[in-house]
Order: structure tokens, then C-alpha cells, then sequence
């Protein structure tokens, strides 16, 4: 069920939420967490599909807010309706995935204000998260949504410059912002984690990745790499893959890899001395299973600000 | 995982890494009874979304070994029929070509040195073709009088024991035997072949979520802890109703009963766990430590006669449908004196609980299916309303509802709004696990497999708990076959009326779930 609401105003909004919930004999209560999208019209539905998949392991209320550029002249010329500063709307039931989702699309002066828009929709006593799927803000800390959520999620590669973005990030760096990028890759740390798991258990003394040229996961995972196992690292430009294609590490024993080389295909071939290959399947993880891992997970993630902090510095010493 | 006694540490571990996966190293699950219900139902399917989780090794087998005469082939469309009838995760078909890959069919019967041989070999193939790295565990899902031929015959072809830095490891599942004696023996026969550390018991109970949820509600928090003990609470009810009957067990269940199937592992198990001291850590050792002390706390009733209740289900209209009685089942000796729902008083000796009654009970064709545990408060000590204002008022509860809609349930009182006199009255407050969690909480079976891949012990019974629990039970099981036919109750209800009445003496009443 999907209801807009034109012209509206918070308390309209927070209003006919308790009254659907009361219609429908279910409780706000069951509601985890409020999770606060920063979006654009553009990408709305697809944020919202993401953050649907996600809230069914994880019940939240969804606030995404998206600035209008909705034409209110002629209204405002007609004089019969009242015009206010915002539209809203409510999706309900099957259009809203474990919870319900808010839209707020703010016009003028209120959309500098988004901070006190959103406080009255808020889950009572529940925490907070922000996400953006598109531009970071350079601040995520201090952005004004920012500021009062308990964790802070970005999405650099989605933004337009996602280098210098993630150089704004790692500059601002808190204990509570996370990008997803590092989320994308659990897997893959995973499995490297795995394969070293087995004996024998000699140093690693060399580290080479193969993947995209500017590629943040890639340059991410070369700096925890680098950061972990303190051996050098190199990246390999692989000008056609469309993400990480291999990791590969160097003992006295021989080379440990870990190979994917087609995204689509999604099969990871591990190859270890003195075995015969092995192949897993190991697909792409989709923008639903990151948020859902984040929204899992609301504690500070310690290795990722040393990665950011520390292991970067190694793989780009020179800027 | 690596060797205790190695110093090494992986250096892309680190413990405030939280979001790296537990993956099981590389490794091999062996199923004896691959074709049963248990294998169809349950273990198959955990294995695929195991697979599909990302939490198998790439270097991963899984063999079975059962009489049925068919190639590997066969057997791959067996398992993969079953597993997508009844996965819980979405069936990939690239996940399943690298699952079916590593599977492997071994023909032959127990009592057959050759098929075992074979098994030998297979493995063996799997280690070199798989790098499994002779690390195996062998899960006996076969009835318990199968076992000692089955432990036998893997230490005569080798496979019980391994090389230095491999596992061997064997599941099995309930019942462990049906009384101390037996199951020390089944103990001796198993531990002569395995090391008893490499023994798995399964009780899929504790690997549910809400049964951990129990710890967690417990020990995580500081508002029940307080309450939770003798000056608070009244009594105890424990829980486990069926709606089914014995349908397609008929061989196994007739002679053994409702006590032996269900009381001597879920039920003490949950009440253990209800009524256990704060263990020191969630570590296995720790864990069992606190389990056993309270296991070897409990005390039977004097008169067993006036504290225990055991019943047999007659024919009726169970739901919407016609059911016939235990006695008319297929496969049951129509003299039978099993008993389909069994009920009994325990006690514990702790400063914590004494005085305070356990009521645990059974039954299959019960008003419907639910697990429970329902920890029943005194009434308040002063009551400043009019008598006749608390009238409604019962006492005030703790449910925590296993199965099914996983949760927590509070009842206390609450004024009835508007009247011109106060009246107060019985409501309820819920938690939903599935509400405030995830929609796809794990299956019990693939928290249990992955554990025993990964060789981390504290969701499984041990030895000692199995024959504390035995001992609990002997007595009632020995006094009850000196009495003849249970008295039966009609399919749908809540059991016998003897049951009634043996909360009536100790002035409770069994709560409807």
C-alpha cells in the first residue's frame, strides 16, 4: 500500500502511520533500528528495493529523504490548496519489505534542515543508521543526519569521484562510518583468511592483486593485506575486469591464489601447492547483502578505520 | 582451525574482526543412512545451505553410504531432489555443481568388510581429488543398535583414527540409549573406537536460536536475574506438546515412550538451561559445568505415584481430522503399555530453587504443536486493591516460546480501563524473535554440522549429562512399568486426566499454551 501525501507535515505523517498501525493491529515496537536514506529522485526506487531486501532480516523504519524540485507556482497562484514545504508519502505492507518506509521530498528552505524533518519519525529509543547510497558526504560525521545516527554508511564507488571521495572519508574518519565497499569484501577476506588457516604455516612474502585500475575494494584489500601480513604488496591493471580477478600470495612454499575470473560467472578457483585446484562459487555480493551485513553488524569496526588510517598510507604513499 | 598447541596465528585473523564468517577447514561429512527421513529432511538440505552461505571449505565431500544399489550419478539427482525440496536458502545451480562435485556414493551394508573397504578407499580418493586432508566426520543416522557394528567396522578399516593434524569425527544422533545401563554401554562401544572428544552427540534442540536466546535473556540482561529464583517464583512448566502421532515411527517409539524420546534429552536439557548458575564463560567446559551441577541437583518426588502422570492417546477428532488411537496405529502391539504423553514433578537442590517444582511434560496428539518454557511468579505478598478487584488477576509469567513463533511472552496484571471501582486483569506483553530479527534464522542442523566441522563443542550433550539425565529418569521409568496401561486421553487435548490432577495436588494448573 502506498499512500501519498502532498503538502504535508511531519505530524501528518507521524500521525497516519500510528493510525495504519492501529488499523492493521501491529506495533511499531517490533521495529529494530530507523534506517535514514540520503538520496535523489533518481535513484529512490532503487534504494528502496535495496533497503526492502535488507529490512527483512533486519525489521526497520525507513526514512529516505529526496529534495523536490516539484513546480509549486500554480498551486500557490490557485490559492485552494495549502502549500507547504514538504510531500510525503507511506508505503505499507508489501510495498515495504519487514517494516514501512517514509519518503519525505523537502522543497526550499526546509531542505537544509533535514535533521529536524526526520527527528519526530524516528523509532523511539532504537538506533539510528544513515546511509548514502550515492554522494558521501565529505563529513559524514558532521553532516546534519549524520551527526545524530549511530552508524554512518557510504557508498563511495557510487559517487563521482570515488578516490578523492574516499579520500574525503578517510580523512573524516570515525569508528562508526563504514563504506561498502569494504563490506563487498567479507567474501573474499574470508576466504584469504581460510586458506591460510592451513599448514603449512610459513610467512607470506609477497602479495599481488589483479583487478580494475582505481578500483576501491581492490585498493582497500591491498591495504588490510599489507597492513596483515606486512609483506609488499603490488596491483596488477586488469583493464577489462569489472572487479577483483585474483589475489595471489607468495610463501616459500609457492603461490596461494585465489582467482575469479569473471564477475558474472561467479566461481573462485583456489589453488594452494601440492593440491589440486578447487572451485567455489563465490557470486558478487549484491548491494542488498552489504546493507543487511551492516545493519547486522552495529558495533565499531576497529580493522576497518586501521585499514583506512594505516593501510592506505602503504599502498599510496605519494598522495 | 588451528592446533591449540600451535603457536601460530594467522595473521589476517584478528579477534575484533567480527565480520569474517567461521569456514570450516577442509573436510569430509560421511552419512550412514543417507536415504532416511532425518538425511532427507534435515541434514541434506543444511548442507546445501551451508554451501550456499559460503561456510563449507571449497575442499568439501560428502559421501553416502547406504544398501540401495546406485551409481553416483543416482545418487546425485537423490540429494539433489532433496535438497531442493527442502532448502532454505535459494536453490544456485553454481552452488550446487561445486556441492556435487565432492559427492560421492559408497554401496554396501553394515555387516559387509568390503563396502567398508570401499568407504575406505572413497575417502581416501576424496583426500587426493578434493584435499580434504583426511579431515572426516562420520554421522550415524541409523538406529542406535547399528552403531556398535558401524564404530567397529570404520576401526577396522582404519577410518576411526587419523595421522597427526587430521580429525576424525562421529555424530550421533538421539536416543543415546534407553536407560543408564545402555547408554554407558553404547558409550563404552563408541569411546573403544573413537576418542570420546571427537564425540558428537546431536540434540537439535539446543542448536535452535531461541534456546540460545535463553543465555542471552539470562546472563545479557539485569532485570530477570534478580527475580529468578526461589523468593520469586512459584513454579515451573516446562513444555513439549506434538499434534502428530506416531505416524511412520511405530517401530522405534512402541517400548520406549514419551519420557524416553523427549524428557530425557530436550526437556531436562531446557530445564537445565532454565535453571543453570551463571556459567563462567559460553565455553564448552564452562557450559557443561554449570548444566551438569544443576543436572546432578535434581531431586525426584518421594511418591512417584502422586507426581507423575502418563497417558495414551485414544481415538478422536484431532484438528479437523479423524485419528485413530496409539493402540489401532499401524505397527503397535495393540496391548501396548508405551506411554504417549508422560508428565513428572522435579525438584531441584539449590538454595536458588528450593521449594520450587519443575513440571515437565510431553504428549503427542496434543491440542496443537508448541515448546514452551513458562516460569510462573508468586503473587504479590500485599495486594492494597478491594479482593474483589483482583479478582481476574493470575500470576504473573515468563513464557519463552521455543517453537513455533519463537519469543518471549510476559503476562501481568493491568487496570481495566474506566468502571467505577479499580479492576485488574491478566494482559500480555510479546517479543517476537522473527518480529525484531531476522525472517531466516538458520536451521538448528546447520549451527550443529558447522560446529562439528569446526570442532567447537558447546551446543552438544555429554556424556555426563546424558547419564544424569538417565539416572532422573530410571526410577520413574522403572515405578511406571509396574503399573500397567497409562490412561488413555482423547486425541486433541491436553492429556490425561491423571496429569490434571497432579498439578491439582500441589494447588497449580498446567497452563494452556
Amino acid at each position: 500500500m502506498i499512500i501519498t501525501m502532498r503538502n504535508t507535515e511531519t505530524r501528518e505523517i507521524s500521525a497516519k502511520i500510528d493510525e495504519l498501525h492501529e488499523e492493521r493491529g501491529e506495533a511499531a515496537l517490533g521495529r529494530v533500528l530507523t534506517l535514514l536514506v540520503s538520496t535523489n529522485e533518481a535513484s529512490l526506487e532503487h534504494d528502496l528495493e535495496v533497503a526492502n531486501n535488507a529490512s527483512r532480516e533486519h525489521p526497520c523504519r525507513v526514512i529516505a529523504i529526496a529534495p523536490s524540485s516539484r513546480n509549486t507556482a500554480d498551486e500557490e497562484r490557485d490559492g485552494t490548496t495549502h502549500v507547504t514545504f514538504l510531500d510525503g508519502e507511506i508505503r505499507f505492507g508489501s510495498d515495504a519489505g519487514a517494516g514501512e518506509i517514509i519518503v519525505l521530498r523537502p522543497r526550499g528552505g526546509l531542505v537544509h534542515h533535514p535533521d529536524t524533518l526526520v527527528i519526530p519519525l524516528l523509532v523511539p529509543d532504537a538506533p539510528v543508521v544513515a546511509w548514502w547510497p550515492n554522494e558521501a558526504p565529505a563529513n559524514p560525521s558532521e553532516d546534519l543526519l549524520g551527526a545524530m545516527a549511530h552508524n554512518r554508511i557510504t557508498d563511495a564507488i557510487n559517487s563521482s569521484n570515488p578516490i578523492r571521495t574516499m579520500n574525503d572519508l578517510r580523512r573524516n574518519r570515525s569508528s562508526k562510518n563504514v563504506d561498502l565497499s569494504w563490506t563487498r569484501l567479507t567474501v573474499w577476506r574470508a576466504m584469504l583468511a581460510s586458506m591460510l588457516d592451513q599448514p603449512p604455516h610459513l610467512p607470506v612474502t609477497g602479495v599481488r592483486l589483479a583487478g580494475p585500475k582505481d578500483y576501491l575494494p581492490l585498493n582497500l584489500l591491498a591495504a588490510w593485506l599489507r597492513l596483515r601480513l606486512n609483506a609488499p604488496v603490488t596491483i596488477e591493471d586488469d583493464p577489462d575486469a569489472k572487479a577483483l580477478t585474483g589475489v595471489y600470495l607468495t610463501r616459500d612454499d609457492g603461490v596461494l591464489s585465489l582467482e575469479r575470473p569473471s564477475t558474472d560467472a561467479g566461481v573462485c578457483v583456489i589453488s594452494v601447492p601440492g593440491q589440486s585446484p578447487q572451485a567455489v562459487s563465490a557470486p558478487a555480493r549484491t548491494p542488498e547483502e552489504c546493507l543487511s551485513e551492516e545493519l547486522g553488524r552495529l558495533y565499531p569496526d576497529d580493522i576497518y578505520t586501521e585499514v583506512i588510517a594505516q593501510g592506505w598510507e602503504f599502498i599510496h604513499p605519494q598522495r | 582451525m588451528t592446533n591449540a598447541s600451535d603457536s601460530w596465528l594467522n595473521p589476517l585473523r584478528d579477534p575484533r574482526d567480527l565480520r569474517l564468517p567461521r569456514i570450516a577447514g577442509p573436510c569430509s561429512i560421511v552419512i550412514f543412512g543417507v536415504t532416511g527421513d532425518l538425511s532427507r529432511k534435515k541434514l541434506l538440505p543444511a548442507i546445501y545451505d551451508l554451501a550456499n552461505r559460503g561456510l563449507l571449505p571449497p575442499s568439501f565431500g560428502l559421501t553416502g553410504f547406504a544398501r540401495r544399489d546406485w551409481n553416483e550419478e543416482q545418487f546425485k539427482d537423490f540429494v539433489k531432489e532433496n535438497v531442493q525440496a527442502r532448502c532454505r536458502t535459494p536453490f544456485r545451480e553454481a552452488t550446487w555443481r561445486q556441492l556435487a562435485d565432492g559427492i560421492r556414493f559408497v554401496q554396501g551394508t553394515f555387516d559387509d568388510p568390503k563396502a567398508f573397504e570401499r568407504l575406505s578407499d572413497t575417502v581416501a580418493e576424496l583426500d587426493r581429488s578434493r584435499g580434504t586432508r583426511g579431515n572426516h566426520a562420520f554421522y550415524m543416522s541409523v538406529p542406535p543398535r547399528a552403531f556398535p557394528q558401524v564404530s567397529r567396522q570404520l576401526a577396522d578399516c582404519g577410518l576411526a583414527r587419523s595421522n597427526e593434524g587430521a580429525w576424525r569425527r562421529v555424530i550421533i544422533e538421539k536416543p543415546f540409549g534407553h536407560n543408564l545401563a545402555s547408554a554407558k554401554e553404547l558409550d563404552r562401544v563408541v569411546s573403544e573406537v573413537f576418542d570420546p572428544s571427537s564425540v558428537f552427540r546431536i540434540d537439535h534442540y539446543l542448536g535452535k536460536e531461541t534456546v540460545q536466546n535463553i543465555l542471552a535473556l539470562r546472563f545479557a540482561n539485569s532485570m530477570y536475574e534478580p527475580i529468578w529464583n526461589a523468593n520469586y517464583v512459584d513454579h515451573v512448566q516446562i513444555t513439549m506438546a506434538e499434534d502428530i502421532g506416531v505416524a511412520g515411527r511405530a517401530g522405534y517409539y512402541d517400548g520406549i515412550g514419551a519420557a524416553r524420546d523427549v524428557i530425557q534429552n530436550h526437556l531436562l536439557q531446557l530445564m537445565a538451561l532454565t535453571a543453570m548458575e551463571e556459567p563462567v564463560s559460553f565455553s564448552a567446559s564452562d557450559l557443561t559445568a554449570e548444566k551438569t551441577k544443576v543436572l546432578s541437583a535434581i531431586r525426584l518426588p518421594k511418591d512417584l505415584a502422586a507426581h507423575t502422570a502418563r497417558g495414551q492417546y485414544a481415538a478422536g477428532w484431532q484438528g479437523s481430522h479423524e485419528v485413530v488411537g496409539y493402540l489401532d496405529e499401524k505397527g503397535i502391539d495393540p496391548a501396548s503399555t508405551t506411554e504417549t504423553y508422560a508428565a513428572i514433578r522435579l525438584d531441584v537442590d539449590t538454595r536458588r530453587w528450593a521449594g520450587v517444582p519443575f513440571y515437565l511434560r510431553t504428549g503427542k496428539r496434543l491440542g496443537k504443536r508448541v515448546t514452551e518454557i513458562a516460569v510462573v511468579f508468586k503473587p504479590a505478598p500485599h495486594l492494597p486493591f478491594e479482593s474483589t478487584a483482583t479478582k481476574e488477576l493470575g500470576k504473573n509469567a515468563i513464557v519463552i516460546r521455543v517453537q513455533p513463533d519463537e519469543g518471549v511472552t510476559m503476562r501481568f496484571g493491568a487496570k481495566v480501563p474506566g468502571g467505577t471501582s479499580m479492576e485488574v486483569r491478566d494482559v500480555s506483553m510479546d517479543f517476537g524473535y522473527g518480529r525484531s530479527f531476522t525472517e531466516a534464522s538458520p536451521e538448528a542442523y546447520e549451527r550443529l554440522i558447522l560446529d562439528v566441522l569446526l570442532g567447537d563443542p558447546p551446543l552438544f550433550p555429554t556424556t555426563e549429562e546424558v547419564n544424569l539425565s538417565w539416572n532422573i529418569l530410571d526410577p520413574i521409568e522403572e515405578f511406571w512399568s509396574t503399573l500397567g496401561q497409562p490412561q488413555p486421553y482423547r486425541s486433541g487435548t491436553w492429556g490425561p486426566q491423571e496429569a490434571v490432577e497432579m498439578l491439582a495436588r500441589d494447588s497449580h494448573r498446567w497452563r494452556m499454551p
